[in-house]
C-alpha cells in the first residue's frame, strides 16, 4: 500500500468519528456560542446580538451563583462516599479466593441502571406515607422530610449517584489493585509492614494511577447531574440542589430563553474546565510525593 | 503539498457533513401539494394517548369526506417539554401545520414571535365560531393585537375534591366553603387524626411557574371574585384579595394543616382530605383506586373564599388549552387546516365525542344547554360540577412573559409564605414590585 492510500484509508477510518463530532459536537458548540451573545429565543424572526448581556445577567443570577456553590458542596459529599465505597468494594472484591468477576458484574448492574427508574423509586421510598416514614413515625415518632431540607436533599442525590457509580469505579480500583505486585507485599512482610500500614504505605500509594482516574471522574460528574434532581427536587428546597445543568434546563426549555442559556452552559463549561484542572494539578502533587509523574 | 492535501480532506468532511445537514433540514421547502392536488397537514396533538386517539379518529372520518385533504396526526414531541419541542420545531423550520394544547401564555409568546397564524384573517373562522356556538367563550381569547390566534377546545375550571368519607367522621355532610370554615375542619382533623392533613401539596414550595395555577390561581380567583391578575403589560392584582389568599396558606402551614413533604397519592390514601382535582383523574382512579366513588367517598366544590364572601358562584382557574395554526406552514396547508378545523367543529357530535374520550369541557357556550352533551353528563356525575363551573372558569395569564411573571409568585409570594420565612403583606408586596419591573 502507497504512503496515499494509506493516508486516504486513515481518513476513511476516522471520518464517521470526526462527521459525529463535528455534527454533534463542533456544529452545536459553535451555535451555542452565537446564542449566547443574542437574546433570541429560537423562534422570533427578529433578535438582538446582547455583547456579553446574558454572560452579565447569569452573573447576577441567584440561581446561576447557587448552581456554583451546589456542585462543590455536591462534590464534597459525593467525592469521598463514591471514592470510599468504591475502594472498599474494589478491596473486598480483590480479597475473595474465587469469583471476582461474578461479584463485579454484580455491582456494576446499578450504573446500567436508568436515573429516572432509580429517582422514582427513591422518591416513593422516602414519601411521607411510605411504610418506612409510617414506621418511623409509628415506632420513633419521627416525621423526616428527606427531600424538604437543604443538607438531607443533597446528600440524598449524592448517595444515588454514588451507588451508581461505585461498581463502575470499583471495576477501576480493582484492575489496579490487582496491578500491584505481590513481591512487594512479600518483601513489606518480612519488614514486618502489615493491616493497616501495608494499605497505608503500599496499597493507596500504588493504587495512585487507578485513584488518579477515578477522583477526576468523580468530581467530573459533579457538574452533569441532572436527572436525579430533575426528578426528586427540581432543584430546591431554595436552590438548594440547583445544579449547574437544572438552571442550564430552566432557562433554555423551560423558560425558553436559549441565548441565555446558552451563556449558562458556556459559564459552566469553563468552571468545569478550570475545577478539573486545579484538581489534577492537586492530584499530581499528591502523585510527586510518591513518585509517580 | 501535504499540508494542501490535509486542507482538503478537512474540507471534503466538512462539505460531506453539509450536504447532510442541509439534507435534513429542507422539509419545508418541499412542494406541499401533490399533483393530484391532495395537500398533507401536520397535526401535533397532545402527548396523552386520549387525544392522539380523539384527532386520529377526526383525520380518517375527514379523509372520508375530504380526500383532497390528509391530516397525518402524531404526538407533539414532549422532550423535555411540549413548549420546547415546539420551540425547536420552529427553529429547525420543521413546525407542523397545526397543533393543540398550547396555554394563552404560550399562544402569547408564540405570537409575539410571529410564529403564529392570527385565526380571525383567515376565511371561515366566523363560520366556526358560529357553528361551535362559543361567541362568549371565544370573547375572552382576543390577544393584545386585537387578533385571534388559538381556538379554544376545552374550558376546564379547576375543582378541589373533598374525602366526604373522613369528613362525615369529623361530622360534616359537607365540604367547608370559607376560609374559617376550612381551619375548623382542620382543627376537628387534627384532634381525631394528628398524622392526617388538611392538604398535601409538595408544589407549593416549589417555583415551577404552573404550578401556581393549581394552587395559587384557584384561590386567588376565588378570593377576587375572578379580577384579572394582569392585563396586557399591567399588574391589575387585588390586594386585599392577594393578602388573603397568602393568610389562608401561611395559616395552613402555621396550624400543621399542610403537608409540603413529597408523598404518594396523599388524598387517595387518605393522608390528606383535600386535593386538587381536573377531570382527568377520574381515569387513573378508575385503573388505580376503584374504590374512590363520588359521593361516597369524595365530593367536588369550587375553591373555600374568604370569611364573609359570598359562597355562591365562586371563580377558579380555567385550564384552557386550544389549537393554532402556524406561520411556517405554506398558504395551502393553512387554508387546508383551516378546512379540517371547520369540518371537526361543525357538528356537535364530534365535541360530545371529545367529551367521552378524554374527559375535557368542550370550551363551548352552550356546554349546560346542549342536549348532546345533557345525556352524557348524566351518565357521568361526577363530570357535572365541572361542567356547571365553566362560567365561573377565569383563564390564565395571556402575558408573553407567563413563565417568569408565574415563577416570582411562586419565589416572591407562596413559597416563602407557606415555608413561614415571610409574612402575607411582605411577600405580597415583594412579588409586586418584582412583577412590576419584569412588566416594564
Amino acid at each position: 500500500m502507497s504512503r496515499r492510500e494509506h493516508r486516504v484509508l486513515g481518513w476513511l477510518f476516522t471520518s464517521p468519528y470526526l462527521l459525529y463530532s463535528l455534527v454533534f459536537f463542533l456544529i452545536p458548540l459553535c451555535w451555542a456560542m452565537y446564542l449566547a451573545f443574542s437574546d433570541w429565543n429560537l423562534i422570533s424572526p427578529v433578535y438582538n446580538m446582547v455583547g456579553l448581556g446574558n454572560f452579565k445577567k447569569a452573573l447576577e443570577n441567584p440561581g446561576v451563583r447557587s448552581a456554583f456553590w451546589v456542585t462543590y458542596k455536591f462534590m464534597a459529599f459525593f467525592v469521598p462516599i463514591v471514592v470510599t465505597g468504591s475502594l472498599l468494594v474494589s478491596l473486598l472484591v480483590n480479597s475473595l479466593p474465587r469469583y471476582k468477576s461474578l461479584f463485579l458484574v454484580g455491582y456494576f448492574l446499578p450504573y446500567l441502571a436508568s436515573g429516572v427508574a432509580t429517582s422514582l423509586v427513591v422518591k416513593g421510598v422516602l414519601s411521607y406515607n411510605s411504610p418506612l416514614n409510617e414506621w418511623l413515625r409509628g415506632s420513633w415518632n419521627l416525621t423526616i422530610d428527606w427531600l424538604g431540607s437543604p443538607v438531607s436533599a443533597l446528600l440524598i442525590v449524592a448517595v444515588i449517584i454514588a451507588w451508581k457509580f461505585i461498581g463502575y469505579y470499583s471495576l477501576i480500583l480493582t484492575s489496579g489493585l490487582e496491578s500491584i505486585p505481590t513481591e512487594v507485599y512479600e518483601a513489606a512482610a518480612i519488614d514486618g509492614v502489615t493491616g493497616w500500614s501495608r494499605f497505608w504505605r503500599i496499597t493507596l500509594p500504588m493504587l495512585y494511577p487507578a485513584l488518579f482516574t477515578v477522583l477526576i471522574l468523580s468530581a467530573g460528574v459533579t457538574f452533569g447531574i441532572f436527572t436525579e434532581v430533575y426528578i426528586l427536587t427540581k432543584g430546591g428546597p431554595d436552590n438548594a440542589t440547583n445544579t449547574w445543568q437544572m438552571e442550564i434546563f430552566t432557562q433554555a426549555f423551560s423558560k425558553l430563553d436559549a441565548g441565555y442559556g446558552s451563556a449558562i452552559a458556556i459559564l459552566a463549561s469553563v468552571v468545569t474546565f478550570a475545577s478539573i484542572y486545579v484538581i489534577r494539578k492537586l492530584m499530581e502533587k499528591w502523585g510527586d510525593r510518591y513518585g509517580w509523574e | 503539498m501535504y499540508k494542501c492535501k490535509k486542507v482538503m480532506a478537512v474540507v471534503l468532511t466538512a462539505g460531506l457533513a453539509s450536504a447532510f445537514l442541509m439534507g435534513c433540514s429542507q422539509e419545508t421547502t418541499k412542494t406541499t401539494t401533490q399533483p393530484d392536488g391532495t395537500v398533507t397537514i401536520d397535526f401535533w396533538a397532545a402527548p396523552n394517548p386520549p387525544q392522539q386517539k380523539y384527532w386520529q379518529q377526526m383525520a380518517d372520518e375527514f379523509a372520508k369526506e375530504n380526500p383532497k385533504v390528509k391530516v397525518n396526526v402524531s404526538p407533539m414531541p414532549e422532550s423535555p417539554s411540549s413548549e420546547a419541542g415546539i420551540q425547536a420545531a420552529l427553529a429547525g423550520g420543521s413546525a407542523p401545520t397545526i397543533s393543540e394544547n398550547i396555554s394563552r401564555g404560550f399562544a402569547a409568546q408564540l405570537s409575539d414571535s410571529k410564529a403564529l397564524v392570527p385565526l380571525d384573517t383567515l376565511s371561515d373562522w366566523g363560520e366556526i365560531i358560529k357553528n361551535r356556538q362559543m361567541n362568549n367563550t371565544i370573547s375572552s381569547w382576543k390577544f393584545a393585537d386585537n387578533h385571534q390566534y388559538v381556538l379554544p377546545i376545552y374550558s376546564n375550571a379547576m375543582l378541589f375534591a373533598w374525602r366526604i368519607d373522613m369528613l362525615k367522621q369529623l361530622g360534616y355532610n359537607e365540604p367547608p366553603k370559607t376560609y374559617g370554615d376550612v381551619m375548623a375542619l382542620g382543627k376537628k382533623l387534627k384532634d381525631k387524626y394528628p398524622d392526617k392533613y388538611v392538604w398535601a401539596n409538595p408544589d407549593l414550595t416549589d417555583p415551577t411557574w404552573w404550578k401556581r395555577w393549581f394552587d395559587f390561581f384557584m384561590l386567588y380567583d376565588a378570593a377576587s371574585n375572578g379580577n384579572k391578575f394582569i392585563e396586557g403589560n399591567k399588574l391589575t392584582a387585588d390586594d386585599t384579595s392577594g393578602v388573603k389568599t397568602l393568610t389562608f396558606l401561611q395559616d395552613l402551614g402555621k396550624n400543621n394543616l399542610l403537608l409540603t413533604n413529597q408523598s404518594t397519592d396523599p388524598f387517595e390514601k387518605g393522608t390528606s382530605v383535600w386535593t386538587t382535582i381536573g377531570p382527568w383523574t377520574f381515569s387513573t382512579w378508575k385503573e388505580k383506586y376503584p374504590e374512590l366513588k363520588f359521593n361516597e367517598s369524595y365530593v367536588l366544590s369550587p375553591p373555600p373564599v374568604p370569611d364573609g364572601m359570598s359562597t355562591e358562584n365562586v371563580k377558579t382557574f380555567s385550564d384552557t388549552k386550544g389549537l393554532v395554526i402556524y406561520a411556517q406552514a405554506a398558504p395551502e396547508k393553512q387554508k387546508a387546516a383551516m378546512q379540517f378545523i371547520k369540518w371537526v367543529y361543525s357538528k356537535p357530535e364530534h365535541d360530545q365525542k371529545w367529551l367521552e374520550i378524554t374527559n375535557l369541557p368542550p370550551a363551548r357556550d352552550d356546554m349546560n344547554t346542549n342536549d348532546s352533551f345533557k345525556s352524557y353528563l348524566s351518565q357521568h356525575p361526577e363530570l357535572q360540577p365541572f361542567a356547571a363551573s365553566i362560567p365561573n372558569g377565569v383563564p390564565p395569564v395571556d402575558n408573553a412573559k407567563f413563565n417568569d411573571l408565574q415563577t416570582t409568585i411562586g419565589k416572591q409570594a407562596v413559597n416563602p409564605v407557606v415555608t413561614g420565612k415571610s409574612d402575607p403583606a411582605a411577600a405580597w408586596n415583594a412579588m409586586k414590585k418584582e412583577l412590576q419591573g419584569a412588566l416594564k
